[in-house]
């Protein structure tokens, strides 16, 4: 009760002291401001970083692991795994037939640039055979229509499932099921068209076109091509088991020696989670480190200004004390009013931020793709106001603390003789 | 005597200037009951200010012993010291000390705020107080849209608001015009009748004759101490 009415009071002399001196108090929260508005810039982008990486890494699937000749990651010796023997599409077969813990496993096969048309139109995309398990993959999500069966594959159908760019490409709006394109000259009908899924530097992913693997067998040809497998693991939980299950036979349908090196990558989207947390832990060190460098600066600002105020109010903290006002209280109110103060500093700060985050997100999504659009958030997150004002509270208390304890010593018949 | 509220003995207080010592108090011992009506006089220099400080529990003394309400003083920290001087004792200073940004019903509700009271209460009060003071009108003026006179009756108002024990001013007319000095010196003959104790420190005699017992100090002790025949 008496802490209400104390902590109403010193509200109040907060505010009337924020108006009696509004650009002195204004200047001094500028650090303050610097600070929150990297606080919350750098939140947000790694936020939107997040965001995208989510996205991205749901382009392949979570659930996903890929067996190649090649690491996507680019690690390892090129030389090395130049040298390796291609992987076969017995050796799929073989996989697939082992594997016990994985839901489904698929060979996939890629010509990276094949010419496809459509009348007069032609461009040259990704072509990419595999069976139909590949459909329930999360890279196969449809727009319409369906995917290949396994009766198509096994009869050879010439059937294509489109990537959304080259839909858009060759279609632009108009529905593309049931028509007809040319792939390396074989007419092909489409039955379906894969979500757009691609995004800043992957969307690659759009700009491909998905037929049975006989199909890709007598259209493409199988020549010195080394089969991608892709293995189901139907949840993420499972990916570590059916990794390890996966690396043993493959060991062995290679015949790999005990105690030599894998002769084959796998790849999974979870690898490049590492990279991802390393660009978070950079945005985090240079942003932490300046935004304590404007905290410093602006608590030491606010300290500045706090002990002026004990002092300009000196004879009104005698006057408080003489007629009740314990230490406790004292200490409250000068707390109170530079919290109050880093408060306002960080109310300040929240348009500025707000117009660099909008600033920023303009800039990527008009230079990057406009996929960000529907990913990054174009305001700054509520729970990130909240950190941001908690923070200047507390700035505001550690700030405030020596100028609070300075008037709360104050001696009442002294202060009350002090003149201005 | 009507049970004492105040009893010092051999009070003294001792400031260190550099290497001087001065002694505001000497050897002072006093006893004031309730519902009295004292009036402190002396010289200028003579320890009036440091007296009543003491009395108001808002300085310490060097040695002696001070009783306020049967407690000792001298075991008190600084809180306790905050709690009698905001529900125990009201000030009144001769330079008003009133709050230059707060409006005059604020001023006399600020002590409430520090023994706790809620809003609608505060301003209840404050707002009889400030009835008693005949200043119902003026209430949410500011110090500075106020003659002296009329602040004077603020810090009156502030001073009983909660309804304390003793009502200690220190030369409550010295800033004021004669008129205006009879008014306020008026207000505390009332308060005093109203049943409150009442201390106060003047050089005037005429200020004085007011009192039902003058004290009169001289180089910080008691140079006398009666009843005033005049009262
Ligand atoms: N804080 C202080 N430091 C040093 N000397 C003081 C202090 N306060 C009062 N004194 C001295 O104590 C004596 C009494 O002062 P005071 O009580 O203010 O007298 P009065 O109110 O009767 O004029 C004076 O000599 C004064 O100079
Ligand atoms: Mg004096």
């Amino acid at each position: 009760m008496r802490k209400t009415s104390e902590i109403g009071e010193s509200l109040r002399i907060a505010v009337e002291s924020l108006r009696m001196n509004l650009l002195r108090s204004i200047l001094t929260t500028a650090g303050i401001v610097v600070g929150v508005v990297l606080v919350v810039v750098m939140g947000w982008t790694i936020g939107g970083l997040d965001a995208v990486w989510e996205q991205t890494i749901s382009i392949i699937g979570k659930d996903m692991i890929y067996i190649d000749k090649w690491s996507w990651s680019g690690g390892g010796n090129w030389r090395l795994m130049e040298a390796r023997k291609d992987i076969t599409l017995r050796q799929a077969e073989l996989l697939s037939q082992r594997m016990e813990s994985a839901e489904s496993v698929m060979p996939v096969v890629r010509l990276w640039s094949g010419s496809v048309v459509r009348g007069n139109t032609s461009l040259r995309c990704g072509i990419l055979g595999t069976t139909t398990e590949y459909g329930k993959t999360s890279s196969a999500e449809l727009n319409s229509g369906r995917f290949f069966t396994s009766i198509e594959d096994y009869q050879s159908a010439k059937v294509v499932i489109l990537g959304e760019g080259v839909a858009k490409s060759l279609f632009s709006g108009e529905d593309p099921i049931g028509q007809s394109i040319k792939i390396i000259s074989e007419p092909y009908r489409i039955i379906g068209v894969i979500k757009k899924r691609g995004f800043l530097f992957m969307d690659f992913v759009d700009n491909q076109v998905v037929i049975p693997l006989e199909s890709f067998r007598s259209t493409v040809g199988m020549f010195e091509r080394s089969v991608s497998i892709g293995i189901k693991t139907g949840s993420e939980r499972m990916v570590d088991i059916v990794r390890t299950e996966a690396i043993g036979h493959m060991r062995s349908i290679r015949n790999v020696e005990p105690g030599q090196d894998n002769d084959f990558s796998i790849n999974e989207m979870q690898a490049f989670d590492e990279q991802v947390k390393n660009i978070r832990i950079g945005i985090w060190t240079v942003g932490m480190g300046l935004t304590i460098l404007a905290f410093v600066v602006g608590s030491i600002g606010i300290m500045n200004i706090m002990y002026v105020s004990v002092t300009e109010r000196t004879r009104e903290i005698g006057i408080r004390k003489a007629i009740g006002a314990r230490r406790g209280s004292i200490l409250l109110q000068f707390l109170i009013e530079s919290s109050f103060l880093c408060v306002i500093g960080a109310l300040i700060a929240f348009p500025i931020a707000q117009l660099i985050v909008g600033a920023a997100r303009f800039v990527a999504v008009d230079l990057l793709d406009q996929a960000w659009a529907s990913v990054v958030s174009p305001v700054i997150p509520v729970d990130l106001l909240m950190i941001a004002i908690s923070v200047s509270v507390v700035i505001g208390l550690l700030a405030g603390l020596l100028p609070a304890l300075k008037a709360s010593r104050l001696d009442p018949v002294e202060a009350l003789r002090y003149e201005q | 005597m009507n049970r004492p509220i105040i009893e010092i003995s051999n009070l003294v207080k001792r400031y260190e200037m550099g290497n001087e010592e001065v002694y505001a108090l000497r050897d002072v011992s006093l006893t004031i009951g309730s519902n009295e009506y004292v009036a402190i006089m002396g010289p200028s220099g003579s320890g009036k200010s440091t007296l009543m400080n003491m009395l108001g529990c808002l300085d310490t003394p060097t040695a002696g012993t001070y009783f306020f309400n049967g407690q000792d003083v001298r075991e008190m920290n600084d809180d306790d010291l905050a709690e009698i001087r905001n529900r125990e004792i009201g000030f009144v200073f001769q330079t008003f000390n009133l709050l230059p940004r707060a409006t005059a019903l604020q001023n006399v509700e600020l002590p409430l705020v520090y023994s706790g009271v809620g809003k609608a209460e505060r301003q209840d009060r404050a707002k009889q107080a400030l009835e008693k003071v005949q200043l119902s009108d003026r209430m949410t003026h500011r110090p500075n849209e106020l003659s002296g006179g009329q602040r004077q009756r603020v810090a009156i108002a502030r001073a009983i608001v909660t309804a304390p024990s003793i009502i200690l001013a220190d030369e409550p007319t010295g800033n004021l015009d004669t008129k205006t000095g009879h008014d306020i010196m008026a207000l505390f003959r009332s308060l005093w009748e109203g049943g409150n104790t009442v201390i106060l420190v003047t050089h005037e005699e005429d200020v004085a004759r007011h009192a039902r017992r003058i004290i009169r100090l001289r180089d910080g002790r008691i140079e006398s101490d009666k009843v005033n025949p005049d009262a």
